[in-house]
């Protein structure tokens, strides 16, 4: 019986975890049980689980994963131990170094028990691969969301869906700090918790952020751009799958002491603080591969893989937005990565990069930080403005207003967004001649940024606009982002950032931005993509409940945020003065906070349960152009039956006689 | 056209309105310092800027809405056939193109101007430490854990950490500078208002981050020369009752940062309670046992590693030594003395 | 990641003719070499802002050796992949292992004897100043990149060795030797920020 099997998975997995945990302690000369019985029951919770899932289904890709990820730790902790053992270090158990190999090594177990890599074994000796060619034989159909499969589809799909759960982390974080905030004094969190849970709030945010672009970005490209998938499946593939266990080394941070850097990580701190800043920056580092060659991947695509006609001024412009957002994933990520990678390398051999003692200069790392960390918040928020300019047109039945200056817009504020980032140090006590030529280049954002505005606006006007959700969210994205991109350049302006530096008002700004930027564009796509995906129609009346929610919820949290940083609020406390005056305030963001998540949940809901009850879409319900839309719903194994010919601009909407298009043969479905 | 002429007129008349209510509010808190003018001046005029740009956007998007709305009987009609205005395109480029450049060069002036030397300023050297402040002033060899400051002249902070980045921000001064290890960074004030204020480390720095705050007192030029002679010469110990001593010492742990690691309620917190500490007996790091008695607590404050007490870690900054002086050291250990 | 031999012959589904999937791989290819190069362009920049206009004092003729070992190295790759796509099966096989050869021996340089003998503090006692960690941090994922070379050359001169590649099936071949002239740039780089540039200070050899 299926019931059987899973309690059977479920009590194997745990009483191998129970021995796993014992062995292992025996094998590192500790007594076998410890006095602190959570880290035994955490790891019988995780072989628990595993086992449950290999109950459920015995070939799933991600229990097999698992799996081999607690090997992959059990393996590195040895590994180290038996080194120090040979070499005869004292004392031959030091946590630190063995986690790590234990993270790296787990990673790896990761990877090779999901199975995303065996192609590429097997290819090393010599053996060929096909590519794989629709579901999994033989299996249930979902089993190819949990598992390695190659179609840009899929991953695309479970790009988004991981991001979404990764949205429903960070935000659970941020409502337990936040309610702590809403009065002055500490009431539950210590010092050390908030710290942590701001921190993983951030990261955790951002690799959704990161997710959700590449779900979107997955998804969408190769069908505008007329392929039969991305240029490298397999690495496709593989993008996704090394980021999930990145996303876990994050999380798991939490057990091992947390970290209380803050996002950031700034070292020297970040050298002295507690394990969980290895597992943390390991994490992001790990991370950072699925950016890297996610973006060879697009790249690749958008260059080689356009349907014939589709010259660079024919693209959709998300596809435009995609393409600089992947430059910057190529290049930027590297530093990111280098710059915790040194950070690790400080903590475990000593290595003084950033340790005014032995030499080393503490300012080193903010400079290879926010080289990649500006750039980083343009890849936040170019898919979204991509997706604004996306569907404007559509529910404004108009043609795309300087179609060309919003395409390029997008490319220069990628490569003047390299040329800014020192403008996060304005403080920070680096040469005086550095802050303002940095002031004057970061001010220059604000110019291609402009230019995507007022041709939004040029694009409404005198339109036929309707307002569905999906409109309706791309509308608060433009008043919302508007809001964090105007409070920029008071930042950006080195006499005023001395003020708000590290202050609410910089919370406010960049919660505006991301928002505006993402947060909103991305619930406008996938209420708009959702019928596309699903073939199925959400709930309208709960999506507007949602934007409302969202809406209210949002303005009232951005906009007292700032005002409580003017007044005097600094960032990353745990407690404040109430004699600043921003007592109230910080009540209200509260509130406001519980506000948005309670949107986003039931947006949420109302997505998964449309997925298998809404009714069956129409094939091109928002009436759009773009050729994905012209094809059945959802969209078959292979997208187009034949490259589509492009012989038409993209957004001519209300051009008598205009096609984009030319799909051959005539899909069925009409 | 028509269009045009409303929603210009709209806009107009709103960003006025809006411009001059935005004007009433006081953004920011009391201005406390010379320094504080210049910088209200600039954020007040980019307020202007960002009110009328938001009102604008918004304005169009807004009118939009309402007035291109798909109405009933057009649920086929399309939208005017514009592709784009290469005029209007350069214009919305060069426009803000230049409004920026000038705001970056009006930061520059004012930038400047809040950070130019003046002939008789004064120097101080501050020092940053997870997680307190303590301050020195090289002129008149005084060293103190608050920061007095006479009205109206301006001081030179010359600020360096001891362990990682903390940031020096008095917010009714406005302007903030981060303490970096290994570096020393500069920061002008010129304080203008008598009267106490609180340093707020704004760089996220540990544990009691938050707690970080350092007392500044800005007072009148005749009561800052009273005070720096007063430390010159300072009381001696015995000068001083037991209670005044108890008092002196509590400000003095508040004032010197004991109380971000230490509780005086028994509650726990980063270092030991010092409730009920004197004359107990302590367990140490190395298992043995020793009384905590006035010896001790000195030796303990001015040199931590030399004994660690069991469970805690051994983070107490070192440094001390050079920042209190004898009396404070002497108070600290009366109040301690004082928690039963 | 790319570095790899594509099927053969076309499985039924593979959407794009051999000559675009000969592009598109180039291209991948190309790409993440870019962004690596950003990873050792920012170490190089970490390395003079650190270090200035000084070096440590190191062993000149080690770092003149190997620099020519690895020179060499990447003349021998050339001519592998020049020999395969002439179907040249002999001289790829020993040019190949020639470049096996002499990338183990630049590690030994490095590795095994610049690690060992140069006057920054030594690895095993746990302390590093800024000279140490910068060299080994240089050297050490240099030759990190080195080893993947390695590897993957080891396992193309397998491959070939079994027949599997010829003029009209390279594509492995090439990306290997691409990435190792890659890596052999990003050396020429290197070694004069580690050896040349700026004044020698603190113990001489
Ligand atoms: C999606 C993310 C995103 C985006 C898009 C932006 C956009 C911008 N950001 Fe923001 N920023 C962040 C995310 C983002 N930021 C984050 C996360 C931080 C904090 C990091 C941390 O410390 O944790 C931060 C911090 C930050 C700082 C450092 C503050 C500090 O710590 O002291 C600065 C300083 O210059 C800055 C400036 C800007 C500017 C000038 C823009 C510009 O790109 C904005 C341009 C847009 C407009 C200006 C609006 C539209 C334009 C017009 C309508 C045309 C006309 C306009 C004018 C004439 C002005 N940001
Ligand atoms: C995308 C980016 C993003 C988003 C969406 C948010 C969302 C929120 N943020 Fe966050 N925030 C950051 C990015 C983001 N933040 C970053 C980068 C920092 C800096 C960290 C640092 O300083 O290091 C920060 C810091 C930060 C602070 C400053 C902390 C401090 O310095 O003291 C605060 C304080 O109020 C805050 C609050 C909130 C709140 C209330 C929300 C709310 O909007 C949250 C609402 C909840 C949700 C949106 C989730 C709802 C989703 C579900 C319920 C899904 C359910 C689905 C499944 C289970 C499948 N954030
Ligand atoms: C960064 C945190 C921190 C700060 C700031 C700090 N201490 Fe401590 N202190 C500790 C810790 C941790 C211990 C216990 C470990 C040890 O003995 O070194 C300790 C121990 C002590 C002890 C011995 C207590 C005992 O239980 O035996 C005394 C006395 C003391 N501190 C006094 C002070 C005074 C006075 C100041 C301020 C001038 C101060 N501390 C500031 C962290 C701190
Ligand atoms: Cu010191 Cu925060
Ligand atoms: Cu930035």
């Amino acid at each position: 019986m299926k019931i059987g099997r899973i309690l059977l998975g479920l009590i194997i997995g745990a009483a191998a975890g129970a021995a796993l945990y014992v062995v292992m302690r025996l094998i590192l000369g500790m007594p076998a049980m410890s006095a602190n019985p959570w880290p035994m029951i955490a790891l019988m919770a995780a072989t628990g689980v595993i086992g449950l899932m290999l109950g459920i289904e015995p070939s799933l890709g991600l229990a097999r994963a698992l799996a081999g990820m607690v090997l992959g730790f059990a393996v590195g902790l040895l590994l180290v131990y038996g080194i120090r053992l040979l070499l005869g270090m004292d004392p031959a158990w030091s946590p630190e170094p063995a986690w790590v190999t234990g993270a790296l090594l787990g990673t790896i177990g990761f990877l090779l028990g999901v199975g995303v890599v065996t192609d590429w074994l097997k290819w090393t000796w010599g053996e060929e691969t096909p590519l794989q060619d629709g579901p999994p034989k033989g299996k249930p159909a979902w089993v190819r969301y949990f598992g390695p499969d190659q179609n840009h589809k899929v991953i695309g799909v479970q790009y988004t869906v991981t991001g979404i759960l990764l949205l429903g982390t960070a935000g659970s974080f941020a409502m337990i700090f936040r309610t702590e905030l809403s009065k002055a004094g500490i009431d539950f969190l210590p010092a050390d918790l908030f710290n942590t849970f701001i921190s993983i709030h951030g990261i955790v945010m951002i690799a959704s952020i990161l997710l959700g672009v590449g779900g979107l970005m997955n998804y969408l490209v190769p069908l505008m751009l007329g392929a039969r998938d991305m240029a490298f499946p397999r690495l496709n593939s593989f993008g996704f799958w090394v980021a999930v266990p990145g996303a876990i080394l994050i999380v798991l941070a939490l057990f091992f002491g947390g970290w209380d850097t803050g996002w950031t990580g700034y070292a020297p701190l970040s050298v002295r603080g507690p394990l969980g800043i290895d597992f943390f920056m390991l994490g992001v580092f790990i991370f950072g591969f699925s950016s890297i060659v996610g973006a060879v991947n697009l790249i690749t695509t958008v260059v080689g893989m356009r349907a014939p006609g589709m010259s660079m001024f024919r693209m959709p412009i998300f596809v435009w937005a995609s393409l600089a957002t992947s430059l910057i994933q190529l290049t930027g990520t590297q530093l990111i990565a280098l710059s915790f990678l040194m950070v690790v390398l400080e903590r475990i051999f000593n290595m003084g990069f950033f340790d005014p003692a032995s030499g080393g200069k503490v300012l080193l790392f903010q400079h290879l930080f926010w080289f990649y960390s500006h750039p980083a918040v343009y890849i936040f928020i170019l898919p979204g403005l991509g997706i604004i300019s996306e569907l404007l047109p559509v529910f404004a039945r108009k043609p795309l207003f300087g179609y060309k200056w919003i395409a390029l817009s997008s490319m220069a504020i990628a490569i003047i967004g390299f040329l800014v980032w020192a403008h996060h140090m304005f403080t920070s006590g680096m040469s005086e001649s550095l802050r303002v030529p940095f002031m004057y280049s970061t001010m220059l954002v604000a110019v291609p940024t402009g230019v995507k505005f007022f041709s939004w606006l040029g694009t409404m006007w005198r339109g036929k606009l309707t307002f569905p959700t999906p409109m309706l969210f791309v509308l608060t994205s433009i008043a919302v982002f508007l809001i964090g991109g105007l409070t920029g350049p008071p930042l950006a302006t080195v006499p005023t950032d001395l003020h708000l530096h590290d202050s609410y008002y910089v919370v406010g700004h960049f919660h505006a931005t991301m928002f505006g930027g993402f947060v909103f564009p991305f619930f406008a796509a996938l209420y708009f993509w959702f019928p596309k995906i699903t073939g199925r129609m959400y709930n309208e009346r709960l999506g507007k409940v949602h934007w409302l929610l969202q809406t209210v919820g949002f303005y009232t949290m951005s906009l007292f945020m700032m005002r409580a940083g003017l007044l005097g609020m600094r960032r990353r406390i745990v407690d404040y003065d109430p004699a600043l005056g921003v007592e109230g305030y910080q009540t209200v963001v509260t509130w406001a906070g519980w506000i948005i998540f309670i949107s986003v949940t039931i947006g949420v809901i109302n997505l998964a349960w449309s997925a298998y009850r809404g009714k069956v879409a129409e094939p091109n319900p928002w009436g759009s152009r773009s050729p994905e839309w012209q094809i059945p719903s959802p969209v078959p194994e292979h997208n187009y039956e034949e490259p589509f010919e492009v012989v038409g601009d993209p957004y001519d909407y209300g051009v008598p006689g205009s096609v984009y298009v030319k799909i051959e043969p005539e899909p069925a479905s009409g | 056209m028509k269009h045009g002429i409303i929603v210009g007129a709209i806009i107009a008349v709103v960003s006025a309105a809006m411009i001059l209510w935005m004007r009433t509010i006081q953004w920011m808190p009391v201005q406390a310092a010379a320094e504080a003018r210049p910088i209200d001046w600039l954020f007040g005029l980019h307020i202007d800027v960002i009110t009328f740009l938001y009102v604008l956007v918004n304005g169009i998007l807004l009118y939009s809405i309402f007035v291109f709305r798909r109405k009933k009987g057009e649920e086929d009609a399309v939208g005017a056939n514009l592709h784009g205005n290469t005029k209007l395109e350069i214009a919305w480029t060069v426009i803000p193109l230049i409004t920026v450049l000038f705001f970056a060069y009006l930061g520059t002036l004012v930038l400047n101007d809040i950070s130019a030397a003046a002939a008789d300023e004064m120097d101080v050297n501050v020092r940053a430490r997870q997680w307190s402040w303590s301050f020195e002033y090289p002129e008149a060899g005084v060293k103190s854990t608050e920061l007095y400051l006479p009205a109206g002249r301006k001081v030179k902070l010359t600020m360096t950490s001891e362990d990682v980045i903390h940031s020096f921000w008095v917010p009714e001064f406005r302007v903030k500078m981060d303490t970096v290890p290994g570096i020393t960074t500069t920061l002008r004030i010129t304080p203008s208002e008598e009267g106490t204020y609180k340093v707020r480390c704004a760089e996220l720095c540990g544990t009691a981050h938050a707690a970080m705050l350092g007392t500044i007192r800005v007072v009148s030029p005749e009561e800052f020369e009273q005070w720096l002679q007063g430390k010159q010469a300072p009381t001696s110990p015995a000068d001083l009752s037991e209670e005044e001593l108890v008092t002196l010492g509590a400000s003095t742990a508040e004032a010197a940062g004991c109380l971000a690691c230490h509780s005086v309620d028994g509650s726990k917190s980063v270092g030991p309670t010092w409730k009920g500490l004197f004359g107990s007996e302590r367990t140490l790091a190395d298992g043995s046992t020793v009384v905590a008695d006035e010896d001790y607590i000195r030796e303990s404050i001015l040199n931590p590693k030399a004994k660690t007490v069991a469970g805690f870690p051994d983070i107490m900054p070192p440094t001390y030594g050079d920042t209190l002086s004898e009396l404070d050291v002497e108070a600290l250990i009366a109040y301690i003395r004082s928690l039963k | 990641m790319a570095v790899t031999t594509a099927p053969a012959h076309e499985a039924h589904h593979e959407e794009v003719s051999p000559a675009r999937r000969l592009y598109l791989n180039r291209l991948g290819l190309w790409l993440f070499i870019i962004s690596e190069s950003f990873l050792f362009g920012g170490i190089l920049v970490s390395r003079f802002y650190l270090w200035g206009s000084t070096r440590p004092h190191l062993d000149q003729a080690l770092g003149m050796s190997v620099t020519i070992i690895l020179l060499i190295s990447s003349f021998f790759a050339n001519r592998a992949e020049v020999a395969i796509k002439y179907d040249d099966h002999k001289t790829f096989f020993r040019s190949i292992l020639m470049t096996i050869g002499l990338g183990l021996l630049f590690l030994v340089g490095v590795v095994g004897m610049e690690w060992r003998t140069s006057p920054v503090t030594p690895m095993m006692n746990g302390e590093f100043n800024v000279y140490g960690a910068i060299l080994f941090f240089m050297t050490g994922m240099h030759a990190f990149h080195v080893l993947t070379g390695v590897i993957i050359l080891a396992i193309i001169a397998r491959l070939g060795k079994k027949g599997h590649f010829s003029s009209r099936n390279f594509w492995g071949v090439e990306a290997a030797v691409v990435y190792w002239h890659f890596v052999d740039v990003v050396w020429v780089f290197f070694y004069p920020a580690l050896y040349l540039i700026g004044t020698a200070v603190g113990p001489a050899h």
